[in-house]
C-alpha cells in the first residue's frame, strides 16, 4: 500500500540511524499483519479514506519515531536546580552591572533621555546573551554526564550512602524572623565579590569594561573626572576587599547561616564616606573641563547641568544609605530589646 | 481538556505505565511478535497503543528482560519476543510487589467503605 510505505518512510526519517532499518522492518511486519486482519474482517481492501484513518490512529510519524529514542534532556532534573539557581544569581548581577554602567553613562553623557532609553533597550539583549551562555554551559555538562556517566560525579546523592546526622544543622530561627543564608548563597557571594573586585581593579586601565564603547566618546570629549573620583575609587576597592575577606572568613568559620546585621551596618556606614566626600566637593565640581580656557564658553552650560545632576544623584544615594543605616540600627536595637525582655521573663 | 481532566489523564497514564510493563512481561512468558501480543492483551481487556507497545518491547529487550529473534511466519519476517531468564526473575519479583500493593489498596478501600 502506497500510503503505508509513505508513512513508514516518514517515520524512518526520525528514527536513530543505527537502528532505523531494524525498527522499520519490525514496524512494517506489525502494521502489515494488522492491515491483513482489517481487510480480512471487511472482506475487501481498505479504501484510501479508510487507509488514511487507519494510519492516522497510529500517530504522527515524528511522534511514533520519538518513542524509540532514549529520553533526552537539554538540562535534566538532577542538574536543573543548580542551573536555575545560577541563572537567578546571574540575572541579578548582570542587571546590577548594567545599572551601574547605565548610571555612569547617564551621569557623564548627554542627552540623558537617549542614554536611559539605550540602556532599557540594551538590557533584555544582555540578559538573553547571559542566559544563552549559562544554558550552553549547563547543556554541555548534562551532555557530558549522560555520555560519560562513569567519569562525572553523580549529581543526585546515592540513596544508600547518606546519614541523617550528616545533614546540615536545622535552619536557625533568628530574631526578626530572618531566614538563615544557604551555603550556596554564601559561596556565590564570595565568588561574585571576588569577580567584582577583579573587574573593578581592571577598570582604570580598561575603562571600556565600565562604559563599553562610550569610552571612545569620553576620551574625545572635552570633559574629565575630578580628582575626588580617585579617592572614591580606592574607597570602593577597600570596602569590597573587606567584604570579600569577611564573607570568606564566615565561610571558613562556618558562621555563614547567621544574619549579618552588624556587617550590614558597617557596610552602610562605610558607604556614607565616599558619598559625603562627593557632597563636600567645592562647587560640586565632579566633572571638569580638560581645557577650561578654551571650552568654558562652549561647554560650560553642559558641564553645570552634568554636575548638578550628579549632585542630585549623590544626595539621593546619601538619603537611601542613611535610611538603610537607620533601619539596620533600629532593627539591631529592637532585637536587643526583645532579648532583654525575654531574659527578664 | 479542563485542568481537572488533564490531571486525571496524567495520573491515569502514570498508573498505567508500570502496569503495562507488568502485563507485557506476564504475556511474554509465551512467545509473541508485536501485533499478536497487542491482540492477546486486548483480548484480555488491556488495550495498548501500537506506538506505546512496540518501543516498550525494544526498551525491555535493551534492559535484558526479553530476548528476540527474527523468524519467517506466513511468508513474512517477524520479530518474536519472549521473557529472558533475567526477565523471568524480575517478573516474579514485580508480580509479588504488584500483588502486595494490590492487597494493601484493597484492604485500605475495604476499610474505608
Amino acid at each position: 500500500m502506497d500510503l503505508l510505505d509513505r508513512y513508514l518512510q516518514a517515520v524512518k526519517k526520525h528514527l536513530p540511524w543505527q537502528r532505523q532499518d531494524d525498527i522499520l522492518a519490525e514496524l512494517r511486519a506489525n502494521l502489515e499483519s494488522q492491515l491483513e486482519d482489517e481487510e480480512a474482517s471487511l472482506g475487501r481492501p481498505l479504501t484510501s479514506a479508510e487507509a488514511e484513518d487507519w494510519l492516522k490512529q497510529f500517530g504522527h510519524p515524528i511522534q511514533v519515531a520519538a518513542r524509540y529514542q532514549p529520553q533526552q534532556y537539554l538540562i535534566g532534573p538532577a542538574l536543573f536546580p543548580f542551573y536555575w539557581y545560577v541563572m537567578k544569581v546571574a540575572i541579578f548581577w548582570v542587571t546590577v552591572i548594567y545599572v551601574i554602567v547605565a548610571a555612569v553613562q547617564v551621569a557623564t553623557q548627554t542627552p540623558v533621555g537617549t542614554n536611559v532609553l539605550a540602556f532599557v533597550l540594551r538590557l533584555p539583549g544582555g540578559l538573553m546573551n547571559m542566559a544563552a551562555w549559562v544554558t550552553l554551559i549547563f547543556g554541555i555538562i548534562e551532555f557530558a554526564a549522560a555520555r560519560y556517566p562513569g567519569k562525572f560525579p553523580t549529581l543526585a546523592p546515592p540513596s544508600a550512602d547518606w546519614s541523617p546526622s550528616a545533614l546540615p544543622p536545622l535552619g536557625q530561627q533568628f530574631a526578626g524572623g530572618k531566614k538563615s543564608r544557604s551555603f550556596a548563597h554564601a559561596v556565590t557571594e564570595v565568588i561574585f565579590g571576588f569577580l567584582f573586585l577583579i573587574w573593578w581593579l581592571l577598570v582604570p586601565n580598561h575603562p571600556y569594561l565600565l562604559v563599553g564603547p562610550g569610552v571612545f566618546y569620553w576620551h574625545t570629549s572635552p570633559f574629565q573626572f575630578a580628582p575626588v573620583w580617585v579617592q572614591i575609587y580606592w574607597w570602593v576597592v577597600a570596602v569590597n576587599v573587606v567584604q570579600v575577606a569577611w564573607c570568606s572568613a564566615e565561610l571558613m568559620r562556618g558562621s555563614w547561616p547567621r544574619p549579618r546585621t552588624a556587617q550590614n551596618i558597617v557596610v552602610s556606614a562605610s558607604g556614607l564616606i565616599p558619598i559625603t566626600l562627593l557632597l563636600s566637593v567645592p562647587g560640586h565640581a565632579f566633572v571638569l573641563l580638560k581645557h577650561p580656557a578654551l571650552d568654558q564658553a562652549r561647554y560650560g552650560t553642559t558641564l553645570d547641568s552634568m554636575n548638578k545632576s550628579l549632585y542630585m544623584g549623590a544626595e539621593l544615594i546619601f538619603a537611601i544609605v542613611v535610611l538603610r543605616l537607620a533601619w539596620e540600627i533600629g532593627r539591631l536595637g529592637l532585637e536587643a530589646y526583645r532579648k532583654r525582655a525575654a531574659a527578664r521573663r | 481538556m479542563t485542568p481537572s481532566e488533564s490531571h486525571f489523564e496524567n495520573l491515569r497514564l502514570e498508573l498505567r505505565r508500570g502496569c503495562l510493563t507488568l502485563a507485557v512481561l506476564a504475556a511474554l512468558r509465551q512467545e509473541y511478535y508485536g501485533y499478536t501480543l497487542r491482540k492477546a492483551l486486548a483480548d484480555r481487556g488491556l488495550e495498548i497503543e501500537e506506538s506505546t507497545l512496540y518501543p516498550l518491547l525494544r526498551r525491555l529487550e535493551a534492559q535484558g528482560l526479553l530476548t528476540s529473534e527474527w523468524r519467517e511466519e506466513d511468508k513474512r519476517n517477524k520479530r518474536f519476543y519472549r521473557l529472558s531468564i533475567d526477565g523471568e526473575r524480575i517478573f516474579a519479583q514485580l508480580l509479588a510487589e504488584w500483588q502486595a500493593i494490590n492487597a494493601s489498596i484493597r484492604a485500605t478501600i475495604d476499610n474505608i467503605l
